[in-house]
């Protein structure tokens, strides 16, 4: 062990003590909020067009303070999850490649049947695979290709399932992320093969929503400060914002239990520039977890704008998700299966390893660790012990 | 008794006193404390025999998680059949076979990873259990609880006779148990007790 805990003892305890007084400063600004909120809800046509200029959220025709209690789920309906992991590649490996494994879950509420579960493992070693327009696929061109693996797993099971009672499950944000310092060819290249999957999620009659967990996005905060100032977006953008740092989520720890808040429309540039022409602009909406008589537990959900827009979709999501959650207690029960399901563990990888270091001896192929690789797996295997 | 090729799991783990299996799902019967079972020896047509003595099924902090909270069937039917794998099975080691004869003696090499255990047949169960040889195997095994161990699968044998000859293979089963156990009557008693109760 070489983390000196005895010389940190210091720092958390002053960690404790910032973290406690922030929170204490937290409670006014949450009510502040929350005023606002209230003060505010009818402002949102008004506040649509600047909100877009500071990357607040934007408000749809739903009053800001509304709370939508959580509608009542058919009988039988189908919650589909799928989440991945991946081996990075490693130059320092016996060979250059990269895994990426997609665990998915399909759920069938009302139906007494164990769900349906997989691992899809997918190994990648050419130099095609390898690199991209001369870069390792590494790093962001790694985290895209593996979401892109998620949503096309997610879209596969969708089409196989009958439509109009079933719910796909994303975990995260259904913008796929990538570096803006990619080339705008690029983008968009990777951002449209991802609206691809959703089409076809689309077509098969499904839903799609993506789920957030412990949210820290500032989003509606931004909205509120920019609507205390009368819509002025100059001045929002200029001065200093109280409620900076304060998380959407503390706004709407008011929802009544299993109920969601109203929708508001994601700022991202990349929502304006590809999501919203495709007919996928990304919506969100808070939704309170809890079961009457529990503390708060708020999530983000994210809706294609096919799926904000129709209230069948919509009520289908929203009761989906509070079931989903209610088996475990605060998370979907699909995608906690869907991340076990992908996860690839420690003995596994080195498993793997091995099979790939024997593989290439089979083909005759003479490999070995790079000496910095070598050092580490003797150094890091734990044997060391302080006195 | 099983038709032959009924798979009970795969080997996980192997020493020469025995091994240990994983299979997914508990099937009515399948794996059963005391049933007699074979694995594929290393040399082609040769088998080694042996009688589970433990079938046990790991948890894990998420299926606790689901213990008070009341799940749901198709929760329940995840975490049996998704999850809870592998369910391990350990087997005693008792006996080999070249393919035409049956001995009495831990196998002089084990299983290896993945190979697949199978339920005998009721044919294999008379001839393993022709002899009683193996009792001594199974009373000084320290891993399993010996004496319902032998009990259970005595009566196994025994089922797996016809019913004019069931009464006589117990009786001669208790003679030589009566042989074996002669310095401990205590014992012994408790054995004939557990093979007349059934």
């Amino acid at each position: 062990m070489t983390l000196e805990l005895s010389r940190l003892t210091g720092q958390v305890q002053a960690m404790g003590e910032e973290v406690a007084a922030c929170q204490r400063q937290h409670a006014d600004l949450v009510a502040l909020a929350r005023r606002w909120l209230v003060q505010y809800a009818d402002q949102g046509e008004r506040l649509r067009h600047p909100a877009r200029a500071i990357r607040a959220a934007i408000p749809t025709d739903e009053p800001l303070d509304d709370d939508y209690p959580l509608p009542t789920t058919p009988d039988r309906f189908t919650v589909v999850a799928a989440d991945g992991s991946q081996i990075r590649p490693d130059r320092h490996g016996a060979a250059l490649y990269y895994l990426i494994n997609v665990g998915s879950l399909v759920y069938r509420h009302g139906s007494g049947e164990a769900p349906e579960a997989r691992s899809e493992p997918t190994l990648s070693y050419t130099e095609a695979d390898v690199y991209e327009n001369g870069l390792l696929v590494d790093g962001n061109l790694l985290d895209v290709r593996r979401d892109l693996a998620e949503i096309t797993q997610l879209a596969d099971l969708c089409t196989v399932e009958p439509p109009g009672s079933t719910v796909a499950l994303v975990d995260g944000t259904l913008i796929l992320w990538v570096l803006e310092d990619r080339s705008e060819e690029w983008r968009r290249a990777k951002v449209m093969t991802y609206l691809d999957q959703l089409d076809r999620i689309r077509e098969s009659g499904a839903a799609v929503a993506a789920f957030i967990s412990r949210p820290r996005r500032t989003e509606v905060a931004r909205l509120l400060y920019l609507a205390s100032l009368e819509g002025d977006a100059n001045r929002a953008s200029r001065e200093p914002n109280p409620l900076e740092h304060l998380p959407d989520r503390a706004v709407f720890e008011l929802l009544s239990p299993g109920a969601r808040s109203a929708l508001f429309v994601s700022p991202s540039s990349i929502n304006y520039e590809y999501y919203h022409p495709t007919g996928h602009g990304v919506h969100f909406c808070y939704l309170n977890l809890a079961e009457e008589g529990h503390n708060p537990v708020i999530a983000r959900v994210e809706l294609p704008a096919w799926v904000a827009g129709d209230l069948d979709r919509l009520a289908l999501v929203h009761g989906a998700i509070v079931a989903q959650a209610r088996i475990t207690g605060d998370y979907p029960y699909t995608l906690a299966r869907a991340d076990e399901l992908a996860f690839v563990s420690g003995p596994e990888r080195e498993a793997f390893e091995d099979m790939v270091v024997t593989a290439l001896l089979r083909a005759g192929v003479r490999t070995a660790l790079s000496p910095k690789r070598y050092y580490k797996t003797l150094t890091r295997q734990g044997g060391r012990k302080r006195y | 008794m099983g038709n032959g090729n009924l798979k009970v799991g795969r080997v996980l783990r192997a020493g020469t006193r025995g091994f240990v299996i994983g299979c997914t799902v508990l099937r009515p019967d399948i794996p059963a404390f005391g049933s007699l079972v074979r694995a594929e020896g290393r040399v082609p047509g040769s088998t080694i025999y042996g009688l589970i003595y433990d079938v046990s099924l790991e948890d894990d902090a998420f299926v606790r998680h689901f213990i008070g909270a009341n799940p749901t069937e198709e929760v329940v039917q995840d975490q049996r059949q998704n999850r809870q794998v592998p369910i391990e099975v350990s087997v005693l080691s008792l006996g080999c076979s070249d393919g035409e004869n049956i001995r009495h003696r831990l196998p002089a090499q084990p299983p290896v990873t993945l190979d697949w255990l199978y339920q005998c047949t009721g044919e294999e169960v008379r001839a393993f259990t022709a002899r009683f040889d193996y009792f001594r195997l199974v009373l000084e095994a320290r891993e399993a609880p010996a004496d319902e161990l032998l009990a259970a699968s005595l009566r196994a044998a025994a089922a797996a006779r016809p019913e004019d000859e069931r009464e006589m293979f117990l009786v001669q089963a208790g003679r030589e148990l009566a042989r074996l156990l002669a310095g401990d009557p205590v014992r012994l008693e408790g054995l004939l007790r557990r093979l007349r109760d059934g």
